[in-house]
């Protein structure tokens, strides 16, 4: 083994390598607090190498993306290296944090180490540009709503908003352009420039040597190892302990595919982004420009000029108050925004647990229309429920309107269908992906299908529905049956100023009576 | 702090040092190896046991005279949903027992097809022939042809074959 090494040594020279890498001189008085830019590297590292491995079964196209990423769940140990690139990220966030606040409280930015500081402010940059570039990878609706945002605060730009939207949007909407083009930067171009940067970082760093304790210690440099790189795989070691136990504990959350169309999601960003979408709020209408824009822009501006605002030759923080607590106060803006962020959240209207009338008429719809013909254990295609649908809704929705566009091959076509029932059978597609049908009266599955048919472009109930006629969630509240049957049937007989139409014809008597019934009852 | 970078540690101490951050490295590595290693293997292989498909019914049929089925299946291909053809040769035996044979030759996967003169299955690639039950009577075929699970279903006398 050791003549191995001697030969591989008189062939490359490689111990001058390890030398150069592992005995940095350091100054005395380096200690914990110069371990967290190791640790960052170490993070970075991982989320290169598990980020390489994600793409062996990633596929960047809006058709696919999502099945990909739940796939990768099903993968051994998936769910474990997608829980390691996902939470990674975070950690990276506090790391970076952690180390420019450390560089800042030991000024270390300082002459001669200028152009380190701002190589490492391009890097905070780069890392941002990758969590927001990877956030739409998994195609699902935080990712899609996500990115809606951050297209649409794009547009803030002065005199550039469009353009820069356009580049950040790809195509004319957000769909396979946009899913491309973040996907190359977040492979490919940012990748690239990070480990530039961080090549030109650390060669800075070896150049000027590290700035050690504020004030001078006395004695010789101690060479990096053994005793600070003990220092730094410790800490490491913490960190990925932590990182692996996050990992470990389950896969990373993974809402449904992305849905253009749903009106009920409610987007919020990644908590290290809530503190900039809470800062949004204090700005309304024209103003959004200076809490998107210019406040960013003057923090980012601050950090690139502190070198040249705080002159001072003493790196000492007790010697440089304004500064340190001009930082202090900015830091503790963010944290309050942050937390303030993270409780004003809405609840969710998504989280509904009973079938809406137009999801049950769907399932009525979905039998009426022959689609468990095919979509059957014995059919050509899969059962409509029980099964996860990873389709995205204009996928479904296509295919409801005309199943040989997208499935060639069916033998007959499917008689045409009115565009409410369409729209039901999606609901249905949907809600059937996710939750078992909990079974109905009959009743209500006699009930569903005129509702989801005929109510639902102009009524509510219980929050789904249109906004033109009155919500008919407790209708019993007001009319009896009768009432409401003839005012279903001809509204201008009980009210001559009635603007629905007469249903009368269009409903059977067996209909009427169901509809009115139903409504009469909901108290 | 244990100790200060000033003084350089000792012999033993570095060596201790050393060790602990080259377990560390190995420790970081070795497990990130094993995880990455395992995830680029592949997929668990999963129990898949195909899906029946329709096949028409024993009307079509002719007793102990070999039918070819075109039948479109749903392959499921990691996150890919693959609607492949296929075609199988059902033999009905004209009262309740049916036989499913894959139409891929086993020799290099051409399709068989039945010639019903001689009765026998003749591969068009490289002169594989297989008789009705699809054992190999010349040729270079190495193996019967597949034979596919497939039942009928009494109720209504269609066939399932499970793809």
């Amino acid at each position: 083994m050791k003549r191995l090494f001697e030969w591989l040594h008189a062939r490359t020279g490689y111990r001058g390598a390890v030398h150069v890498m592992l005995d940095e001189p350091l100054p005395p008085g380096t200690g914990w607090f110069f371990t967290l830019g190791s640790v960052l590297l170490a993070l970075l590292s991982i989320q290169l190498l598990t980020g390489a491995f994600l793409t062996l079964y990633y596929a960047a196209s809006p058709d696919h993306a999502y099945d990909s990423v739940r796939f990768i769940n099903a993968v051994r140990f998936g769910a474990i290296v997608r829980g390691l690139h996902h939470y990674g990220a975070s950690f990276i966030v506090v790391a970076m944090v952690a180390h420019m606040l450390r560089v800042i409280a030991f000024g270390s930015y300082k002459p001669p180490r200028e152009v380190t500081w701002l190589s490492g402010l391009a890097l905070l940059g780069l890392i941002l540009g990758f969590a927001l570039t990877g956030y739409l990878l998994p195609w699902d609706q935080r990712a899609y709503w996500a990115t809606v945002v951050t297209i649409n605060i794009s547009k803030l730009t002065p005199l550039a908003g469009e353009m820069v939207a356009g580049v950040l949007r790809g195509g004319s909407t957000i769909g396979a352009l946009t899913l491309t083009r973040w996907y190359s930067a977040h492979v490919i171009f940012l990748p690239a420039g990070l480990v530039l940067l961080i090549v030109g970082h650390l060669f800075l760093m070896r150049r000027q040597g590290i700035s050690g304790p504020v004030r001078a210690r006395s004695g010789s440099p101690s060479a990096f190892f053994p005793s600070q790189a003990a220092r730094d795989v410790t800490m490491v070691l913490l960190v990925v302990t932590v990182l692996a136990a996050y990992a470990w504990h389950g896969a990373p959350p993974l809402e449904g595919p992305a849905d253009p169309t749903d009106a009920t999601y409610i987007p919020r960003p990644e908590w290290y982004f809530l503190g900039l979408f809470q800062l949004l709020k204090y700005f309304p209408g024209k103003w959004e420009v200076v809490g998107a824009m210019a406040v960013p822009g003057l923090a980012a501006g601050f950090l690139a000029l502190l070198p040249w605002l705080d002159r001072g030759p003493d790196r000492d923080p007790r010697q440089r108050r304004v500064i340190v607590s001009a930082v202090a106060i900015g830091v503790a803006s963010v944290i309050a925004l942050t937390t303030l962020g993270w409780r004003d959240r809405p609840l969710s209207a998504a989280s509904r647990d009973t079938w809406t009338l137009r999801e049950i008429g769907g399932r009525v719809f979905a039998q009426r229309l022959n689609c468990t013909r095919c979509h059957s254990e014995t059919g050509l295609a899969d059962p409509l429920e029980g099964g996860p649908s990873t389709r995205g809704p204009e996928w479904i929705a296509g295919h409801i309107v005309d199943p040989e566009m997208i499935a060639p091959g069916m033998r007959e076509p499917p008689a045409a269908i009115h565009e409410r029932e369409a729209a039901a059978v999606a609901a249905y597609a949907r809600r059937a992906a996710r939750d078992a049908y909990p079974g109905s009266s009959q009743t209500v599955e006699m009930v569903a299908p005129i509702w989801a048919r005929y109510c639902v472009g102009c009524h509510k109930i219980e929050g789904d529905g249109g906004t033109d006629g009155p919500d008919l969630t407790r209708e019993g509240t007001k009319h009896d049956a009768a009432t409401l049957r003839r005012w279903i049937v001809d509204p201008e007989q009980v009210d001559a100023n009635a603007e629905m139409p007469a249903f009368g014809d269009r409903l059977n008597a067996a209909q009427l009576d169901a509809i009115s019934t139903y409504l009469a009852a909901r108290k | 702090m244990a100790h200060t970078s000033e003084t350089p540690p000792s012999g033993e101490r570095r060596r201790a040092l050393a060790i602990f951050v080259n377990t560390v490295v190995a420790l970081i590595g070795g497990g990130l190896s094993a995880v990455l290693g395992a995830f680029a293997l592949g997929p668990r292989a999963s129990a898949s046991q195909g899906r029946w498909s329709r096949a028409g019914t024993t009307d079509d049929l002719k007793p102990d005279e070999p039918v070819a089925r075109v039948l479109s299946v749903s392959r499921v291909d990691g996150w890919y949903r693959a609607r492949a053809r296929e075609t199988v040769f059902l033999v009905w035996d004209g009262d309740k027992a049916i036989r499913a044979m894959s139409a891929t030759c086993t020799h290099l996967g051409c399709q068989v097809r039945w010639e019903a003169k001689d009765k026998k299955f003749r591969c068009p690639c490289h002169g594989g022939v297989y008789a009705a039950d699809g054992t190999v009577l010349e040729g270079p075929p190495p193996r019967p042809l597949q034979t596919v699970e497939a039942r009928i279903d009494p109720s209504d006398s269609s066939v399932l074959v499970r793809l």
